[in-house]
């Protein structure tokens, strides 16, 4: 009976020990990367959290804190625009990271760019969008249960049919809630201007198109379409344009590696 | 009918006329030949004209075999010379003369054959050097060779007939040629001088430029050069087209530098010679004494090299806020925000506008920055000419108050004035402003009243880290928000099916207890009545219950159902209330009760 036992224990701590040098060689070269950083080598650190987000272990989740500590090397380094990336993806993967919306209202005021002053991070210190969503969803449908079972079923009390629509309605109304704040739920679409010089917009996908104004280094964009080497961009109410996809970066990583492809 | 001829007054005297002035004309023929320069550089084109007097047309070779040089027939023009009353006419050939490089030539004697006779010219001494020997006005002369045969007597007055107008050959001029401007030829290290290059191209040939301006040498920076103009300038009685090609120019490190030749490549459309077939003297003559076919000459344009004398700035006296600034110069600063919120950022814009190596300073320097966090400016730059000698140079200092705060802090910027060989230093006061460091959020105060900050206000993590510093415990998170994942909108999938299922279940149940639906309590109940109604030992009040019953419940309402209700009931009250009741009907009525029923089912 014992042999039964320890042979599926014995296979999960297989399993877990080909994982395990994985996990323990990130924190190790997390923790060479923020010594070089200490230590005055930002380019030496900036590199190796390259290295370290390009790992398969981020290739569908994404770490706030490396994220973090890859744009305090870029600042450092005076890649400014390519911070305020960094610090972005911090904030949406945690939108309640402090650390990040502080760096990251440094290097915007850096840049020029206004800092955002949003009700939501008032909302994010208290609680972030993935746990309302999580925690709304499973008390409302727990109330959505206790609903059908006290019609069809219970005694029928008001008291607890009363309780049993509060909670579906306040469950699911903090899921929404947290949904419509969740910053990655727009997050798909935007894209951050990380060329050192303002590129400008164009009314064609052409270098020889007419320009129709400038992006700030550092500042969100809306990419409306692709073509090629060349994305429809919005800045803003009326300012539409043309700009060479090598001058932006998607806010969202979209390399397999969870590592974006250009001006990374 | 020659004596009709003489019959009209005056046709003896043309015929005189006629006779005597073409004995004229073939009574002595003359060839001479001359050169328009005999001294040229290599590439230059010179022309060699042989002129036959006293004769209508000539024959000459279309080529002349001299090595290094290349000798084409270009063109022929008539002139007619009236003296007392005399009139003599010649033909003048020109060849154009190509040197293809450097030496002492000898253009031979060319044959030529008019009025039937062979004549020779004499030969000619051409020099070609390897540069260009004079000014464009150089060679502008011709000199003439002795003639032949002395031309007797003097003309008077001649008149030039040519046989194609304005049909350009190759010039007595230079082809093409190239100036350069400086106006400083002794300039400080890092001082930016403006350059001008103009190349010339004789406006009556064709010319295509091919490539860009090739100037430029070690230890001195050259801009891009802007697009030339176009212009049209007249050089010695030539009339030249003119691209003018303006730049700066600063030197890296002192010392003396020559700069090579700025060159531009072109190609220049010549009169070509005749291919063979069309060389028939006829053919010349309908052309207009014109080649009709042209070459392309390859040319590589110069100028005069640029030799510069460049000076170090001096190191007595440099300021400490010197950062490279070569040229004169002003400063002007203003605050964008002067009253921001507590803990934002303020803009110190600074402008630096004068003359001088914008790409080539340093930013200004900020004095008195205690209580002020500063970040590296971001700067711009605002031309106000076309070189981008002249502008303004603007510097955005990003400025957090770390205490509160009355004033910016001052500019200083210091440059290097060439024309007075001195440094200068120039400043701009602090200005006014209201600003004080702000809340936990700010960056401001993040460094000073509240040095830690906790990694996120809703994170599990609640390490205290200081500003700036990197995070080791890492946590997961996905890119995604939950309504975009699979597993989120399979366990809502999943949650919907079970609480369909289990109200389902439940009202299923529910009904269960309350014995099933109206119909199948319908069913049920008329399947109760048909066993009873088939059964052969019912009593007749029992089966005529059941007949009522299963009446009404068979059919729908209708005036026929209603009938047979009725009658089925007046018959059971009679069986039931009366005598008999008890008994089984008589198998007849038994059967006639059934008949109707099956007659009500069928009516439904």
């Amino acid at each position: 009976m014992n042999r039964s036992i320890l042979a599926p224990i014995a296979l999960l701590l297989g399993v877990f020990a080909s994982f395990s040098p994985l996990l323990a060689g990130v924190a190790e070269q997390v923790s060479t990367a923020n010594n070089d950083l200490l230590s005055g080598h930002p380019l030496d650190a900036l590199a190796r959290y390259r290295t370290l987000l390009s790992d398969p272990v981020y290739l569908k989740e994404g770490s706030p804190e490396l994220w973090y500590n890859r744009g305090l090397a870029e600042e450092k380094t005076g890649d400014i625009a390519a911070a305020s990336l960094s610090f972005r993806r911090a904030l949406l993967l945690d939108p309640g990271f402090a650390p990040a919306q502080h760096q990251l209202a440094t290097v915007l005021a850096t840049l020029g760019l206004p800092v955002p002053r949003d009700w939501k991070l008032g909302v994010y210190a208290i609680v972030l969008p993935e746990r309302l969503m999580i925690v709304g969803s499973t008390v409302g449908w727990i109330g959505i249960l206790l609903f059908v079972v006290l019609i069809f079923h219970g005694p029928r009390k008001k008291g607890l049919i009363l309780l049993s629509l509060f909670l579906l309605i306040a469950g699911h109304g903090s899921a929404i809630f947290g949904s419509l704040i969740d910053p990655r739920r727009t997050a798909v679409d935007q894209a951050v201007v990380i060329a050192k010089s303002a590129p400008t917009m164009r009314s064609t996908p052409a270098d020889n198109g007419s320009p129709g104004g400038t992006l700030t280094p550092g500042s969100v964009i809306s990419v409306l379409s692709r073509n090629g080497a060349w994305w429809y961009v919005s800045a803003g109410p009326g300012q539409i344009g043309w700009i060479p996809s090598d001058t932006v970066t998607t806010l969202v990583p979209t390399a397999p590696s969870g590592v974006p492809a250009k001006g990374s | 009918m020659i004596a009709d001829l003489f019959r009209y007054r005056g046709l003896p005297l043309v015929a005189f006329f006629l006779v005597a002035t073409t004995a004229h004309l073939c009574a002595d023929v003359a060839v001479t030949s001359e050169l328009s320069q005999t001294d040229v550089a290599v590439g230059e084109m010179v022309e060699l004209r042989v002129s036959v007097s006293g004769a209508q047309g000539a024959e000459v070779p279309q080529e002349l075999p001299v090595e290094g040089l290349q000798i084409r027939l270009t063109g022929q023009s008539s002139q007619v010379q009236m003296v007392n009353f005399k009139v003599s006419s010649s033909v003048i050939y020109t060849y154009a003369i190509l040197p293809m490089r450097t030496g002492s030539f000898i253009i031979p004697s060319v044959p030529v054959a008019a009025g039937g006779r062979q004549f020779r010219t004499q030969s000619l001494r051409l020099q070609v050097h390897d540069r260009p020997a004079s000014a464009p006005s150089a060679g502008s002369s011709y000199i003439p060779a002795p003639q032949v045969i002395p031309q007797p007597g003097v003309a008077q007055q001649q008149v030039r007939i040519p046989t194609r107008a304005q049909q350009p050959a190759p010039a007595s001029g230079r082809l093409t040629f190239g100036e350069i401007d400086c106006p400083k030829k002794s300039l400080y290290a890092g001082e930016v001088v403006p350059v001008e290059i103009r190349f010339y191209f004789d406006a009556r040939f064709p010319v295509q430029v091919r490539g860009k301006v090739d100037f430029g040498s070690e230890g001195v920076l050259i801009e891009r050069f802007q697009d030339p103009k176009e212009s049209r300038e007249e050089v010695a009685g030539v009339l030249y087209n003119v691209l003018t090609f303006k730049t700066l120019l600063s030197a890296i490190k002192p010392g003396e530098i020559d700069i090579p030749p700025a060159k531009l490549d072109s190609q220049i459309q010549l009169p070509g010679a005749m291919p063979p077939g069309f060389d028939d003297p006829i053919f010349r003559q309908m052309m207009g004494g014109q080649s009709p076919f042209t070459q392309t000459k390859e040319i590589a344009v110069k100028t005069e090299p640029l030799h510069l004398d460049i000076l170090q700035i001096p190191k007595e006296g440099r300021p400490g806020s010197f950062a490279g600034a070569v040229g004169q110069f002003y400063i002007d600063s203003l605050v964008q925000n002067p009253r921001p919120a507590p803990g934002d950022p303020i803009t110190l814009s600074v402008k630096i506008g004068g003359k001088g190596n914008f790409k080539g300073m340093g930013a200004p320097v900020l004095t008195g920055t205690d209580g002020w966090r500063s970040y590296p400016p971001t700067d711009n730059f605002k031309e106000t000419d076309a070189l981008s000698l002249s502008g303004v140079r603007g510097f955005d200092y990003t400025l957090i108050a770390q205490q509160p705060k009355q004033s910016t802090p001052g500019v200083e910027f210091s440059y290097f004035d060439p024309s007075t060989a001195k440094y200068v230093t120039i400043t701009s006061k602090p200005i006014p402003v209201d600003a004080s460091p702000g809340t936990a959020v700010s960056p401001a105060q993040a460094n000073t009243a509240v040095p830690e900050v906790t990694p996120g206000g809703s994170s599990e993590t609640k390490e205290k880290v200081k500003e700036g510093e990197p995070l080791s415990d890492l946590s997961l998170h996905s890119w995604k928000s939950p309504i975009h994942r699979a597993g989120f909108l399979a366990v809502t999938i999943v949650m919907i099916v079970i609480t369909a299922g289990l109200a389902g279940f439940l009202y299923w149940r529910d009904l269960e207890a309350r014995g099933g639906t109206p119909a199948s309590r319908r069913r049920r109940r008329l399947a109760e009545l048909r066993s009873i109604l088939d059964a052969e030992g019912s009593d007749a009040a029992a089966l005529y219950d059941a007949a009522v019953e299963y009446a009404g419940l068979i059919a729908p309402p209708s005036e026929k159902r209603d009938s047979v209700v009725t009658s089925l009931t007046k018959r059971r009250d009679l069986l039931k209330y009366g005598v008999g009741g008890s008994r089984p009907v008589a198998s007849s009525e038994r059967q006639e009760l059934l008949q109707t029923i099956k007659t009500l089912e069928l009516s439904k």
